[in-house]
């Protein structure tokens, strides 16, 4: 269902990210890109509120002609986005807000992992393996 | 209405629209100056009341965009200002011809005009005009800025009276409907009397009072105006101008709220004037209020006043935030209409400038979401470039830097579109330029080595890739060899290995036509690119500072060092002085350079590309020192490990050098790169000083070099080996060549050997030399050869001293000192018997043939020019090594006692453990031949010594030495003086070498007491004469008188002693007949007896003796065994024995 899912570092560099049409991969990271400008706006227009009554979700970000792009922001502003084709209508905002968290949790395991380093690449099979699961579930 | 005007805002609506045009030939830059003047005028109070005009100037304006001019009013062209060049009086009516064809084309909405003619002068210039001004030249005409504001003055009247003329349009005339151009067929036929069609007739009009009353300053007015209309319009569904009128409602409030502009550039062009402004802003409130309280004003207006707009003065003024719905309702309204597209566009672009000021990003951005999908007709590609740079800069605008880069690259892509005849790659360069922030993207490339890069950089590599293509274009090859090794170097990491060949083979051929500087680039638009050094081409990770090789490096000398170190500091140890230095030490390292001399640095360094990698040129950078750089090239196999290279170079001048770093050469371009800009690059320090010249040795030896190396102790370094081959007791002359190969004097040299330890014992001096001989040739100029001797002379053990203990213990006879009577006896007794009869002795010769070498080291400490006055020396060392083949053993010696008691055979086995026949000769020319590993005993005949004699060791030696020491020692001295005697040569004809064989190893203090002269002297006088080995003939029946004589040498006295004469026969045949008694008779006693001798006294006893027949008689001169002589040693009791032959009584 996703087409793009990206983790973007709290300095706003991509850990990762991965597109299904991989031909067009490029295309997808001036996407993911640009849309750090609104996720940045929605963040610091949420710094005010409480820090626990905080929504990691941040819903549509801003929809293309042909997608639509969601963002989600971890309480160490990490960012995930996630690029969805807008022909799919069946995809709500639950099951968009469900497949942030699982993306979180698997991102969390990531993180627990004490050979990796917080800032490098995402290189974790299983964090890989989970986003494909994400892609696949329509395609 | 076709061409949208992006740069428009709210507060436009408040303008008045001049278009200034040049009429004829006018230079641009003339015309420009001109106009700049004229747009200096851009607001006016209006004289007598509070109100202030501003004004909009346009140099071009599409005729169709004037044409809704009703719809909204700032849109209509009221004032033309036309700008001409006339020189001549007959040019006139043709200038002035043009200028009415000018005013044609805006003609139906112009209030009024002028025309500004430079250069004409005379008659015609001096008539007074309202409409034209004339001035003699573009310098001079002050006058342009009052002209304009008159002509402002004048566009006011019209203004106002049209504002009154449509406000007081009574109620019961018809009022015209207004309408847009594409409306006008829509109408056709439509009924003019319905309430319907009324309304929306007012409405409109309200809709454009409102207009007038904002453009006329009357603020307050206009905000009613628009209320009244937006009723009346919304209540016959007239969207298009419900949208107008709510656009109005918009702009008059955003003008009332936000009297600091909400357009970036018009806003800070204003500026200036930005407190008249606000000036005029407040002074202007209260008036408007006036006009409000005054209810006539609104009564007199005709149409049917609205109470409601004035019940709620309050909400006439939107609020920030109905601002924004209102203008989303109004764009909502335009988006019905195809036709109303710019409108649209234009409505969102100023709805996004209000809520860049009101800081409302989320909201804006949805504005412009909106306005990217609007659809104008087809667009020109110059009109999509716009539009697109202006989309990036509305999100610029509101903080949006990713997305304004997003658009801005795609202007920039449009300028080169390949439907563009001629691409514009100048313009697209400078666009791309422009979205380098917005990519979090530098050009410097220092920004990148701090740590691991993080970015996008897909995107950025896209963006670099783009630049370097665009810049190629351009015809700026500098520009794009830039970029691409900027490119390489920064996201090197990030390429793959397809696209790292491809990136620099490009490179290589852009650099083929403009190789790489490491100058700053400078854009005309002032815009520095800095140099990118290849610090990843290759990688270096460690720089280290080499030593000069050991033959080379300088030493200081001691006493200067000393010196050096007193003046330092007063204490042997502090910590503090201890920690700053080791700060200092932390970049200085201890050792030096010399003047002249090829100095070296190590660096490892690896290769990241997937193939070979050839740098050249590659250099040091240093400073401090005047310094030659050698570059050298390299070649790095693909993805190679880390791999040394050394960077040389030579410095001209002393001082301190600090190594920076190092250029190269990669792909053509030049680099240079400075350690401290490297990260992770471990170095040891780089900084080094450079001493003055010293002049270089170089040594050529007569020997061979050898393979096999020393592993001196100490730690120095030997620069030359040469091993010999030599015989046990051998002597080879070394003849070294010392040739100056620097470039100064040598001067100065010094000798001196160190032997390593070694088990063998040496006997001799190893190496010994001459070096005033060499010294006479100095100063060595270079180039020149100085030769130099040294004897090398090994003598070591000759034998092992077990063997001789062993061999001494078994032969009981030698040490009993029996009186053989063999005088000079050769046995002749060959090895290779005793060989099985005694395996262990056999096996000792064979084991210490065994081939033992000496080691010794030569040093030689030179000096020379400058570094000599500066106290520096060098020093070079030689290895010797030296191989001894065993030559001749002894294995056993041993004494007799000689006829004399004063002389005595040394016997020795000597064995032949050379392959070759050997000559052994010894003092005398008795010369003994010995077949290879043959052994032979040989017998000496020598004179006792007489040790005593000799000088004791000096007292000072004494004095360090125990008594041990001392007892070697002078056996040692012993030693060497029998063997000095002894003089044992050994010569192998087939070789054609000589040596000598030494016996100092063998003598034990058993030996020496038997080749000593005993310290008591004994004397036998037969008959008055002394008899020592000699016969002493005497008759038969002859008495004859025998006397021993004691002389005593030692230091006590001895004695007393008795002496019993014991004559005996030898029968030749091991016999020996002691039953004389019969054929000799002693006169008196046999016994003899001496009293006490002192030191140094003598004492004698007589007696005598009577043959009674002829025969050989020995006589034995025994001691009794009593307590005294048991003290003394054996030895000292060695009296000759007497040989007495007994002749027939002469008849």
């Amino acid at each position: 269902m996703a087409v793009c899912v990206a983790v973007i570092a709290k300095e706003n560099y991509p850990l990762y990210i991965r597109s299904v049409p991989m031909e067009n991969e490029l295309k997808f990271h001036y996407m993911v890109h640009t849309s750090l400008d609104v996720v940045d706006e929605k963040v610091s227009a949420m710094g005010k509120a409480l820090v626990d009554q905080r929504e990691l979700y941040l819903g549509l970000l801003y929809p293309t002609e042909d997608y639509k792009v969601y963002g989600y922001v971890t309480n160490s502003k990490v960012k995930f986005v996630m690029v969805v084709d807008s022909s799919n209508t069946a995809l709500r905002d639950n099951e968009i807000r469900s497949m942030f968290r699982k993306l979180h949790n698997s991102y969390t395991d990531v993180m627990c992992n004490p050979f990796y380093n917080p800032g490098d690449r995402i290189q974790s099979r299983a964090f890989d393996s989970m986003v494909t699961s994400m892609m696949i579930q329509v395609c | 209405m076709s061409v949208p005007d992006y740069m428009q805002c709210a507060e436009d609506h408040q303008t008045l629209l001049v278009v200034v045009q040049p009429v004829g030939v006018v230079s641009e830059e003339n015309f420009f100056r001109i106009y700049k003047r004229i747009c200096s005028v851009s607001q006016i109070s209006v004289r007598d009341s509070q109100r202030v005009l501003y004004i909009r100037y346009r140099h071009h304006y599409p005729p169709e965009n004037n044409e809704w001019g009703d719809f909204q009013t700032h849109r209509k062209v009221v004032g033309l200002v036309t700008i001409t060049d006339c020189c001549s009086a007959k040019e006139w009516p043709q200038t002035f011809e043009k200028f009415h064809v000018q005013k044609e084309l805006y003609g139906a909405t112009l209030y009024d005009s002028r025309l500004f003619v430079f250069g004409l002068q005379g008659e015609i210039a001096e008539q007074p005009r309202t409409d034209v001004a004339f001035y003699p030249s573009y310098e001079d005409c002050q006058t342009v800025e009052k002209r304009v504001e008159d002509f402002i003055e004048s566009l006011f009247i019209v203004l106002e009276s049209k504002r009154l003329d449509r406000a007081t349009d009574k109620s019961g005339d018809k009022i015209p409907l207004l309408c847009v151009p594409f409306e006008k067929k829509d109408f056709v036929g439509l009924d003019t009397d319905s309430r319907h069609y009324k309304k929306r007739c007012q409405g409109r009009m309200r809709k454009h009072v409102g207009d007038l009353c904002l453009q006329a300053g009357m603020l307050q007015d206009s905000l009613v105006h628009y209320h009244m209309s937006v009723e009346l319009l919304r209540s016959v569904n007239d969207f298009l101008w419900l949208g107008a009128a709510l656009e109005g409602l918009c702009s008059a409030s955003v003008i009332y709220h936000y009297p600091g502009g909400t357009g970036g550039k018009t806003g800070a062009r204003r500026f200036p004037g930005s407190s008249l402004a606000a000036e005029a802003a407040n002074r202007h409130r209260p008036g408007a209020q006036e006009v409000l309280i005054d209810p006539g004003a609104l009564t007199t207006n005709g149409i049917n006043p609205d109470t409601s707009a004035e019940i709620g003065r309050a909400k006439n003024c939107l609020s920030p935030e109905d601002i924004i719905d209102k203008y989303k309702e109004a764009i909502s309204y335009y988006g019905k209409y195809k036709n109303a597209g710019v409108i649209e566009l234009e409505a969102c672009v100023k709805a996004v400038r209000v809520l860049a000021v009101q800081r409302r990003s989320m909201e804006a951005s949805e504005f412009l979401q909106n306005a990217v999908y609007i659809n104008l007709r087809q667009l020109s590609e110059e009109e999509k470039i716009q539009r697109y740079s202006v989309l990036s800069e509305l999100y610029e605008l509101i903080g949006f830097r990713r997305k304004s880069a997003f658009f801005k690259r795609v202007a920039a892509m449009q300028c080169v579109a390949p439907s563009i005849p001629e691409p514009g790659w100048r313009a697209c360069y400078k666009l791309l330029l422009e979205t380098l922030p917005g990519y979090s993207l530098s050009l410097d490339p220092n920004d990148f080595n701090k740590g691991t890069h993080r970015g996008w950089a897909a995107v950025q590599m896209r963006l670099l890739h783009e630049l370097v293509y665009a810049s190629r274009r351009m015809g700026n090859p500098a520009l794009s060899v830039r970029h691409l090794s900027f490119l390489l170097q920064t996201m090197l990491d990030f390429l793959s290995d397809q696209e790292k060949k491809d990136v620099t083979q490009s490179l290589e051929s852009y650099t083929s036509k403009c190789p790489g500087t490491m100058e700053l680039i400078t854009l005309p638009d002032g815009l520095t690119l800095p140099p990118v050094p290849f610090t990843k081409l290759p990688i270096v990770r460690r720089v280290n500072l080499l030593n000069l090789p050991a033959s080379l490096r300088p030493q200081k000398m001691k006493s200067l060092l000393a010196q050096n170190a007193s003046t330092k500091s007063p204490f042997i140890y502090s910590p503090i002085i201890a920690h700053s230095r080791g700060e200092e030490r932390s970049k200085k390292i201890d050792f030096q350079w010399v003047q002249g001399d090829v100095c070296e640095v190590q660096l490892m360094v690896y290769n990241p590309m997937p193939f070979e990698l050839r740098v050249e040129n590659m250099g040091l950078l240093v400073s401090g020192v005047e310094f030659e750089s050698l570059p050298a090239a390299l070649s790095l196999p693909a993805e190679s490990g880390l791999y040394p290279v050394t960077l040389v170079g030579v410095p001209q001048t002393t001082g301190m050098i600090t190594v920076n770093g190092y250029h190269t050469t990669v792909f053509g371009v030049f680099s240079d790169c400075l350690l401290d800009n490297l990260p992770g690059v471990k170095t040891g320090g780089s900084t080094v000083e450079v001493i003055p010249a010293l002049p270089r040795l170089q040594i050529g030896t007569s020997l061979p070099r050898s393979a096999h190396s020393l592993q001196p102790p100490s730690g120095d370094e030997i620069s030359t080996n040469v091993s010999v081959q030599l015989y046990n007791g051998e002597t080879q002359q070394l003849v070294i060549k010392l040739e100056n190969i620097g470039m100064e004097p040598l001067e100065k040299l010094e000798v001196t050997s160190k032997i390593l330890t070694t088990k063998e014992k040496l006997y001799g001096d190893f190496l010994s030399w001459k070096l005033e001989e060499t010294l006479a040739q100095f100063p060595l100029q270079p180039g020149k050869v100085a030769t130099f001797t040294v004897n090398i002379k090994v003598k070591l053990e000759f034998s092992c001293q077990e063997n001789v203990l062993q061999d001494l213990s078994d032969d009981g006879i030698s040490v009993s000192g029996f009186p053989l009577c063999s005088p000079f006896r050769q046995v002749v007794r060959p090895r290779v018997e005793s060989k099985p009869v005694n395996p262990p002795e056999g096996s000792k010769p064979g084991d210490s043939s065994h081939v033992k070498t000496l080691e010794a080291i030569l040093n030689f400490k030179y000096s020379g020019g400058p570094g000599h006055v500066e106290g520096y020396y060098r020093n070079l060392s030689l290895g010797l090594h030296v191989e001894v083949e065993p030559s001749v053993f002894f294995t056993r010696v041993s004494t007799l006692p000689a006829t004399s008691t004063r002389q005595c055979h040394l016997l020795l086995d000597v064995f032949n453990s050379t392959e070759h026949e050997l000559i052994v000769s010894a003092r005398s020319n008795e010369e003994l031949i010995l077949h290879a590993s043959e052994c032979q005993r040989m017998a000496i005949q020598v004179d006792k010594f007489n040790f005593e004699s000799f000088p004791e060791s000096p007292g000072e030696k004494g004095q360090f030495a125990n008594s041990k020491q001392l007892e070697e020692e002078r056996q040692e001295a012993r030693g060497l003086e029998i063997n000095s005697k002894l003089d044992i040569r050994w010569r192998i004809p087939s070789l054609q070498r000589t040596g000598e064989a030494s016996v100092e190893g063998l003598l034990n203090q058993l030996i020496l007491d038997h080749v000593q002269l005993a310290p008591l002297q004994w004397d036998v006088l037969v008959d008055g004469q002394p008899c020592d080995s000699e016969v002493a003939a005497c008759r038969v029946g002859d008495p004859i008188r025998l006397e021993v004589r004691l002389t005593n040498r030692s230091p006590r006295s001895v004695g007393p002693f008795a002496l019993t004469v014991v004559p005996f026969q030898d029968h030749q045949n091991g016999v020996h007949n002691y039953d004389l008694h019969g054929a000799i008779s002693f006169v008196g006693s046999s016994t003899f007896y001496l009293d006490a001798v002192q030191p140094s006294g003598q004492a004698a006893c007589l007696g005598a003796l009577l043959f009674l027949y002829t025969g050989d008689f020995f006589l034995h001169i025994r001691f009794h065994e009593d307590s005294t002589s048991k003290e003394l040693p054996q030895s000292w009791f060695c009296l000759p024995s007497v040989h007495v032959r007994a002749l027939e009584a002469q008849a």
